[in-house]
């Protein structure tokens, strides 16, 4: 703790005073709409503008209000967040059960130089708690402090940012060509402009609003995820974890711990396989559960674009002992095309003694590499088609996310040694950690 | 019933990787294996026999589904027949859900009898399905937390469910249809193995 840390102990620290404005304006736009609405259809002009200027003073007025019941204490064993204007809330975070922290620099609060924090505790819902805003580099000072309580080091003394290696940084002009050179890229951009084409010649607009709505918002997303969520992608590491720093519009840090990553999967869209080129998605736990509640600001992406070695490095970061290209693989057997008339030869599933890699898909490769000590459960599974085929399939279940080891349709015998050596292997691995 | 390795290694019929790797024989292979055990053999716990649900199961399962069938048939028979007289269209929602009850009669029985679990020394192993058949494993020390959970026609029938949970939404392992007390017992089982092998992820 800083010296002259117990006159703040009682009462505790404000967040940024803009806090209030931003918080507010968001409300506003929120209020104003909705008092637009209800004015618009009686008074035209006037009434809009009444709608406006109420929501302003009203959401202003809020988000003042809110900001001046919050206070956030920093103590010797937890974080106290306590907010609420008539019903009083107090949030404590006891420094032990943090996992993560993150920080988010939202559009309006990067234009303002204003962060706010993102603090991952473990298990059970209501797991995340966000501080909302600070300055970026009180941000900053926070979390490193946050951390090296996590840790269990003692915050006397001074708080340095622990040392970090840059690992990779991915310029945007390789995410474009990357994300140009993509299937559903170039099939929804194709779509979009044959649409208009095809409107204008035949003038029936209206009949091409019906697809070119849907089909235009696909493309849209496409590119909003992957190139500018993932604009000036900085990867480093500390000591702890990996941390990513990413964005264009609103600017993201992220960090990944080395022990909660569950699964990595390498993603090998068609034409970028013809040009070496991967793209790294990964599972932790914990993190994934959250991906919906706050729009698409956190992304389950661990490195957008990059060449084999650099991707393997990565892997090897997270995992240390993985050797996904090397695992003996157990490839789905030819009569199993009628699963897949195509897509079996690209099959297969197997374990080495650290991870167990599946790969599928024909268009875009997937190789999902899962440790052995994060197996959850393991299931063998067969239809009646399957079962006249003689396949069955095995499934590696881990923690929800975008990472799926499942090795499908391979022969039975096959499945069924695969999936009960997966036991063993897990056990083993269980074992191993706990000694150590 | 032990499980014997050597009947299912894959040398002994060809195997898409066998033609593949010569680089000769890309046509499908449209002979399939020669079976080489029994279903039961491939979903087969590795040392013990399973323990299989209650019978009770199965009656609870006829009864609602007779009960089901029953009751809609009534619901569409009587007022067609009522208000517009044609006899041979009840007879055929009639006949309809007498299929449907006879399959769901035997269905239930099948359902109940495949219905399985072991606990092995590391794992507990539950395997479900007629048609689509399943077996899961869960190691103990993955086990997040054990539900028991009865509805008010099981109370009557004195059965339960017990479920288990590990990090992963995709485990869904569910065993209906266990007497009260052996749920009971399972359940206390399994949260004392979940401690001893260190529980949580």
């Amino acid at each position: 703790m800083a010296p002259g840390s117990d006159t703040t102990e009682a009462t505790g620290l404000r967040t940024h005073p803009l806090t209030g404005i931003v918080q507010g304006a968001l409300w506003a736009v929120a209020a104003s709409a909705g008092l637009v609405g209800s004015f618009a259809s009686g008074e035209g002009v006037r009434g809009v503008l009444i709608g406006i200027a109420g929501g302003l003073i009203l959401g202003m007025g809020f988000g003042i209000l809110s900001w001046r019941f919050t206070r956030y204490v920093i103590d010797g064993a937890e974080l106290r967040i306590n907010s609420g204007v008539l019903t009083k809330s107090s949030r404590r975070i006891p420094y032990e059960r943090i996992q993560s922290v993150d920080i988010v620099e939202t559009l309006l609060a990067r234009i303002l130089g204003l962060a706010e924090l993102r603090i991952e505790m473990a298990g059970g819902k209501d797991s995340r708690t966000t501080l909302r805003f600070l300055k970026l580099d009180d941000a900053r000072a926070l979390r490193t402090v946050l951390m090296n309580r996590a840790h269990g080091h003692d915050g006397d003394g001074p708080e340095i940012e622990e040392p970090r290696d840059l690992i990779a940084l991915v310029e945007p002009e390789r995410i474009m060509i990357g994300t140009l050179l993509s299937l559903d890229f170039m099939f929804s951009a194709i779509g979009v402009v044959a649409l208009i084409v095809g409107g204008v010649w035949f003038g029936q607009i209206v009949v091409v609003l019906g697809g070119l709505i849907p089909l235009g918002w696909w493309l849209l997303q496409i590119i909003a995820k992957r190139v500018l969520l993932q604009w000036g992608f900085t990867l480093t590491r500390g000591t702890r974890g990996l941390r990513i720093e990413r964005g264009f519009l609103s600017r993201n840090s992220q960090t990944i711990p080395f022990d909660r990553v569950q699964g990595i999967a390498v993603e090998e869209p068609y034409v970028w396989r013809r040009l070496g080129w991967q793209r790294l998605e990964v599972d932790v736990a914990g993190q994934s559960s959250h991906r919906d509640d706050q729009g698409s600001v956190s992304s389950s992406t661990l490195l957008p674009i990059a060449d084999p070695e650099l991707a393997d490095h990565v892997i090897a970061e997270l995992i240390p002992s993985a050797q996904p290209w090397t695992v003996p693989l157990i490839h789905a057997p030819q009569r199993s095309w009628i699963f897949a008339p195509i897509g079996w030869r690209y099959r297969a599933a197997g374990a080495d003694d650290h991870t167990y890699v599946s790969t599928t898909g024909w268009l875009q490769r997937t190789t999902s590499i899962i440790p052995h000590h994060k197996t959850q459960s393991v299931a063998l599974r067969q239809g009646p088609l399957q079962r006249l085929r003689r396949v069955a399939t095995v499934e590696v279940h881990s923690p929800k996310g975008p990472v799926d080891a499942e090795g499908r349709h391979l022969d039975e015998g096959d499945a069924r040694r695969q999936a009960f050596a997966q036991l063993e292997h897990a056990r083993n691995a269980r074992s191993a950690k706990s000694v150590r | 019933m032990e499980w014997d390795w050597t009947r299912w290694s894959g040398s002994q019929y060809p195997t898409s990787r066998a033609a593949g790797s010569n680089g000769q024989c890309t046509r499908v292979n449209w002979a399939l294996p020669p079976r080489l055990g029994d279903v039961d053999d491939l979903f087969a716990p590795p040392d013990h026999e399973w323990q299989r649900v209650s019978i009770r199961l199965r009656d609870l399962r006829r009864i609602l589904i007779l009960g089901g069938c029953g009751v809609l048939a009534l619901a569409t028979g009587v007022p067609i027949l009522i208000f517009t007289g044609l006899w041979w269209v009840v007879v055929l929602i009639l006949i309809v859900f007498v299929c449907l009850a006879g399959w769901g009669w035997f269905w239930a029985a099948r359902n109940q009898a495949n219905w399985g679990y072991a606990e092995d020394a590391d794992e507990l192993i539950v395997t479900c399905g007629v048609a689509f058949k399943r077996l899961v494993a869960i190691p103990y020390g993955r086990m997040q937390f054990v539900d028991v959970s009865a509805g008010p026609l099981d109370r009557v029938f004195g059965i339960a469910t017990v479920t288990l949970h590990t990090a992963s939404t995709e485990t869904a392992a569910d065993i209906p249809g266990l007497p009260a007390d052996e749920a009971t017992r399972l359940r206390n089982r399994l949260t004392e193995l979940g401690e001893a092998h260190g529980a949580g992820l």
